[in-house]
Formats: C-alpha cells, sequence, structure tokens
C-alpha cells in the first residue's frame, strides 16, 4: 500500500490491506489484533505496521511510504484466493473473483 | 514463450470448465503488448506492471501457475508450470558477436543448459486430470495443504515486497533513476526472486540482462550464485 501521510482512513486501509477496524480491534478472516482509530477517525500506519508485523518502507525525496504485507507464517493465510484486479493491455481492469463457477488457471510469464 | 500452448490448452478444456487467465509480470504494458496482441488469445491476458502475484500470492519465477477452484479455493500454489518443449542441448550463441558479448552469452547458455526441466507431458495430464476429477484429483491439494505449501513469508522478503511497489510506484510516475534504489533493496531483500531481478535488469540491459551501474546482480553472476539447478523449483508432481 503506497502512502504519502501515515494516517489513513479505516476505509482506505481495509481497501488496501484487507484489514477491518473493528469495534474489538483491526481485523481479517478470523483474526483480530487490538487497534483503535484517534480521535480524527484516522489510523496511524506506524502502529499499524507495528501491531500486524507489516514492513513500513520509505522514499524520503519523494515523501512516500510503502506498507508491506504481514510477516511470518505463509504467503497464504488461507487457501481462499485474496482479491486480485488486474488491468489488460488497454487498461480495462479485471476482477478475477468474476471467474468464480468455473476453475480457473493463473499462467504468469513476462516478456523479459 | 508460452502463451500459445496456454491458448491450445484452453481451446480443449475450456468446454470442461476450466478458463485460462495469463498474467504477463511486465513492468511496462507495452513490453508484452506485441506477444499479447499476437497470441490471439479468446481468454483473459492481464498485465501485472506492480508484480503485485508475487506479494499476494509468492510467485518468484515463471512460468508459475495457480489452480483455483469453482469456489475460489486455491487446490494449487504457485508452481513452475512447465507447458512447452524445448531442446536446451542444441542452443547456441549467435555468430559474429563481438568477443566480450560472444564469450558472456556463452557462459548463458552453459547455465541456460544446467537449468532443470520439467516434463511438459506430465504437467498437462495433470492439469487435465484436475479439470476432470476437481477435488478428487490427486493434483488438487486441500486448503490446508495450499497454505502449507505456499512459500514462506520471511520478514526479509514481506520486506522486498514493500520496497518493489515503490520502486514499481515511482517507475510509473516517471522517476524511472529513483525507483532504482527501491528496486536494489528488493533484490538484496529477496534474493530468490527472480521476477523483481530480470524485469528491472532487462530495463537497463535488454535481452542480456548483464552487468551494469544501476544493480549489484545481474543474470549471469546471480544464477551462478545461486545454482542454475535452483533456478526453478519442481512443480511438485
Amino acid at each position: 500500500m503506497i502512502l504519502q501521510e501515515l494516517r489513513v482512513t479505516p476505509d482506505d486501509l481495509e481497501r488496501q490491506t484487507g484489514w477491518e477496524l473493528k469495534p474489538e480491534g483491526l481485523c481479517k478472516d478470523d483474526r483480530c489484533v487490538p487497534l483503535s482509530d484517534g480521535t480524527d477517525g484516522l489510523v496511524d500506519v506506524t502502529v499499524v505496521a507495528e501491531r500486524l508485523g507489516m514492513p513500513l518502507v520509505h522514499d524520503e525525496a519523494h515523501g512516500l511510504w510503502a506498507l508491506g504485507p504481514e510477516a511470518g507464517g505463509r504467503v497464504l493465510a488461507s487457501a481462499q484466493l485474496p482479491p486480485i484486479v488486474l488491468a489488460d493491455v488497454d487498461g480495462r481492469a479485471f476482477d478475477l473473483a468474476s471467474l468464480r463457477g468455473e476453475k480457473v488457471l493463473i499462467a504468469a510469464w513476462a516478456s523479459w | 514463450m508460452a502463451l500459445p500452448v496456454w491458448q491450445q490448452l484452453r481451446t480443449e478444456l475450456h468446454p470442461q470448465g476450466l478458463e485460462i487467465v495469463t498474467v504477463a509480470l511486465d513492468l511496462e504494458v507495452d513490453a508484452a503488448r506485441s506477444w499479447i496482441e499476437r497470441s490471439g488469445a479468446d481468454h483473459p491476458q492481464l498485465v501485472d506492471t506492480a508484480h503485485k502475484l508475487d506479494e499476494v500470492l509468492g510467485v518468484v519465477n515463471v512460468p508459475s501457475a495457480i489452480w483455483v477452484d469453482e469456489d475460489g479455493v486455491i487446490v494449487r500454489p504457485p508452481h513452475t508450470a512447465a507447458v512447452e518443449r524445448y531442446d536446451f542441448s542444441k542452443l547456441k550463441a549467435p555468430e559474429g558477436l563481438p568477443d566480450d558479448l560472444d564469450a558472456h552469452i556463452r557462459d548463458m547458455l552453459e547455465q541456460v543448459k544446467r537449468i532443470p526441466r520439467f516434463d511438459a507431458d506430465h504437467y498437462v495430464e495433470a492439469l487435465r486430470d484436475w479439470v476432470e476429477h476437481g477435488a478428487a484429483s490427486e493434483y488438487a491439494l486441500s486448503p490446508d495443504e495450499v497454505v502449507r505449501s505456499s512459500a514462506p513469508r520471511r520478514p526479509s522478503a514481506a520486506e522486498a515486497a514493500a520496497e518493489f511497489e515503490l520502486g514499481q510506484y515511482l517507475h510509473h510516475a516517471g522517476h524511472v533513476d529513483d525507483a532504482r534504489a527501491h528496486f536494489r533493496a528488493a533484490h538484496r531483500l529477496q534474493p530468490d526472486n527472480w521476477t523483481y531481478k530480470r524485469n528491472a535488469w532487462e530495463l537497463v540491459s535488454p535481452g542480456i540482462q548483464g552487468p551494469t551501474e544501476f544493480y549489484d546482480g545481474d543474470w549471469l553472476s546471480d544464477i551462478k550464485a545461486a545454482g542454475p539447478e535452483h533456478y526453478y523449483a519442481s512443480p511438485g508432481f
């Protein structure tokens, strides 16, 4: 998740990472960690990074951060295909979830 | 390039309920465009200009495939997907190259010949078996097996994903030079991720992915260091 500020709305955080702010904390699937938003309704990303073991890397010159995935365990926390929306060569977005009901083989390749 | 083979398999297996989605891990859409437009495929052909599949699924090299059932449940996590038949033993360097380039390419070809190859026919048979039998196929893993056999998420690999995300963001915002420090960091943090490395090297050394002032590694040096026998993980069947 690319950030220009270290305080984000809970909606942004959920859309980009899948972690949802609930009364009991930040939750995804059946996991929750204690966390609450500030009085301004925003979430402090440095606290999120620390609680969830997510790397937060910085580019000082451009004033940007990237919040990476949770470290530890396996890349796939569950066998459910995570949300993946990618574009075709003409920029049209395609949601892999639209293929429910069919078996799908995702074939990663590259021109290089 | 395997795109025509995926199209043939799609033609054969789509009537039985298989869709194929090809995803080019290419920072530059235009690098993938001509391959995609020439393929004539009638299945979705997407471009992952951020190498998001590495972060969310654990892809580290191509060709890789992931199998997903009708309910959106992964039944085989990323694995080497060999569907093309090559004879690498006869590979030769082109004639008439300058001496230093000639030696470099000969050395590359020697490494290529030592990369493990997997049985394409067996892969296709396994795929047909899963399409026909679904969860009853011996090639479909249970959800627990899928999680267990997906890649470990070491802190360094998680950080590599964040560095690559910053790098690709800057690259696409036109800050091509500034992106390289983040690509370099991703390479250092996750040295066995070949998509992060090769795509970045290709942009500064097209075709050869040789040594440059921009990156610490290059294809030939890195494959020698890793051992060509480790370049592709076995698909597991």
